[in-house]
């Protein structure tokens, strides 16, 4: 009888160790149930493409989909998925662990918005100790306008700032725009947790 | 008696009015919040995206420092801080090595246990001790709220012992029943709001948040009410946009738990700064009764 699918042994099993590992979710236990996918909030956004499926990806080593795809950059960590789940695995981690790998491997993102956005609001937490909305959101715009640049999209950026300026003017009027800076002194023993970390 | 109180940076931005409003509902129900000393953020959903050490050690530097000052419970509002915190204090508690590794670089450090809970923990247990009842006089009789929590009061992406019914959670009807106001049941209060999506993806948010809304209408609601400023801010400001796109023709006001206290403590709208919402509610604490 022909196999209805086949993957490279191998390969499989290194990308499912590094995700069990640093995801700490043990997606070995998966038997595609699917009350992860009738649970994920994003279900009717991404597609076919629900928890189960991302996991059926991993364990047969399909490094190039499981990185990139609709519900790695769509997942809003909800967790829903993985409290249904029965064997508790926790999808949601695994998407957040999908993306560190995919920033690792300079692949480009499916929704840059995303990675930006994430990674501005990481960064201002560790530059001030605490995060300032104002401050993480200019870097993160900035970041959207150099990638519609490269790619001549010209007519993004002016929708951008027409949406995020409305917005402003909106949070203005109840005054919900905060213009103050905040900081903490202990910012300098969370930047070396930071470089213990990467050294 | 004394609680630490965590507000993290939301609180001291776009929700100001949430800082505010906790520390006047906790004080007129005697209890003394400690903000903790040079708190930093918690690394919200962001950091468990970007790098795992850190989602753990930003919050632990805030446990050092409540354990350095002497603090046995922190209450922490926002729902995002909360969970974060509540995660790296069981996640440190499970992996010593760990905490090892983070307290060495910590002036304050983690040393004992320190009880990290949400506003409606506190509220219950208040509801408990019996320092509460007595402090509501008004009668909010306008009021046809749902009680909306979201993901992060019962969810979390590590194993935690978890205070409410992670499906059908229960906590906000029980401090409402307390001020005489009945919240209606209904189907999507810990469904997800979209986050930080309705700045980064915002298809997909306004689309969870138009599902919210529709249930909320169809239950014959008139406001929600939320305990996450992160909720608040997108079902509040957002809610014009998401209810066009979706042909929805109501709108409501999304109180936070401490606005509908408040009032009925007889507190003011103004003094509460429950003016500062999108959608105005204010028209729905008129006419206010003795009880």
């Amino acid at each position: 009888m022909e196999p209805v699918l086949e993957f490279e042994q191998k390969e499989a099993k290194a990308l499912r160790d590094e995700v069990i590992e640093r995801s700490g979710q043990n997606l070995s236990a998966c038997y595609q149930c699917r009350r992860c996918a009738s649970a994920c909030s994003v279900g009717d956004e991404t597609g076919n493409l629900t928890p189960d499926r991302l996991i059926r990806m991993i364990t047969t080593g399909d490094m190039e989909h499981a990185l990139n795809n609709e519900l790695v950059w769509k997942c809003v960590s909800c967790y829903a998925c993985g409290t249904r789940c029965p064997n508790e695995i926790q999808t949601g981690r695994i998407t957040e662990t999908l993306k560190k790998m995919a920033k690792e491997k300079n692949l480009e993102p499916l929704n840059t918005k995303v990675a930006h956005f994430h990674h501005e609001f990481f960064n201002s937490g560790i530059r001030w100790g605490r995060v300032n909305e104002m401050e993480f959101m200019g870097f993160y715009e900035i970041k959207n306008f150099i990638d519609d640049i490269k790619n001549k999209n010209y007519n993004a950026i002016i929708d951008e700032i027409k949406t995020q300026s409305a917005l402003a003017q909106k949070m203005v009027k109840q005054k919900r725009l905060h213009f103050g800076f905040t900081s903490a002194k202990g910012r300098k023993e969370i930047k070396k947790l930071l470089k213990k970390n990467t050294t | 008696m004394d609680l630490g109180y965590y507000p993290g940076c939301s609180l001291q931005q776009s929700s100001s009015l949430y800082d505010l409003q906790n520390r006047l509902i906790f004080n007129n129900i005697g209890i003394n919040l400690k903000e903790i000393d040079d708190w930093n953020c918690c690394g919200a959903t962001s950091a468990g995206k970007t790098d795992d050490f850190l989602a753990i050690a930003m919050p632990a530097r805030n446990i050092g420092i409540a354990s350095a000052q002497g603090i046995k419970e922190m209450v922490i509002p926002c729902s995002a801080c909360y969970s974060r915190t509540l995660v790296a204090k069981n996640y440190l508690e499970s992996n010593q090595e760990i905490k090892t590794q983070i307290n060495s670089d910590l002036a304050r450090k983690i040393n004992g246990d320190v009880k990290i809970s949400s506003i409606l923990e506190v509220l219950l247990s208040a509801l408990e001790n019996g320092s509460f009842a007595e402090k509501f006089t008004k009668k909010l009789s306008l009021l046809k709220p749902v009680c909306y929590y979201g993901c992060m009061m019962t969810r979390f992406p590590f194993d935690v012992p978890v205070p409410d019914d992670i499906e059908n959670p229960q906590g906000m009807e029980k401090v409402l029943d307390a001020v005489g106001v009945h919240a209606i049941d209904w189907n999507y209060k810990t469904a997800c709001c979209g986050a930080s999506a309705a700045v980064n993806d915002p298809e997909t948010a306004m689309n969870l948040m138009a599902k919210i809304m529709k249930d909320a209408v169809e239950r014959g609601a008139n406001c929600m009410i939320v305990t996450c400023p992160m909720c608040q801010l997108n079902l509040d400001a957002h809610q014009d946009t998401f209810c066009k796109q979706n042909g929805i023709d109501e709108r409501m006001p999304i109180f936070f738990i401490t606005e509908v206290l408040g009032m009925a403590m007889n507190l003011g709208i103004k003094e509460l700064q429950i003016d500062r919402h999108f959608i105005k509610g204010e028209q729905l604490f008129e006419e206010l009764e003795e009880k």
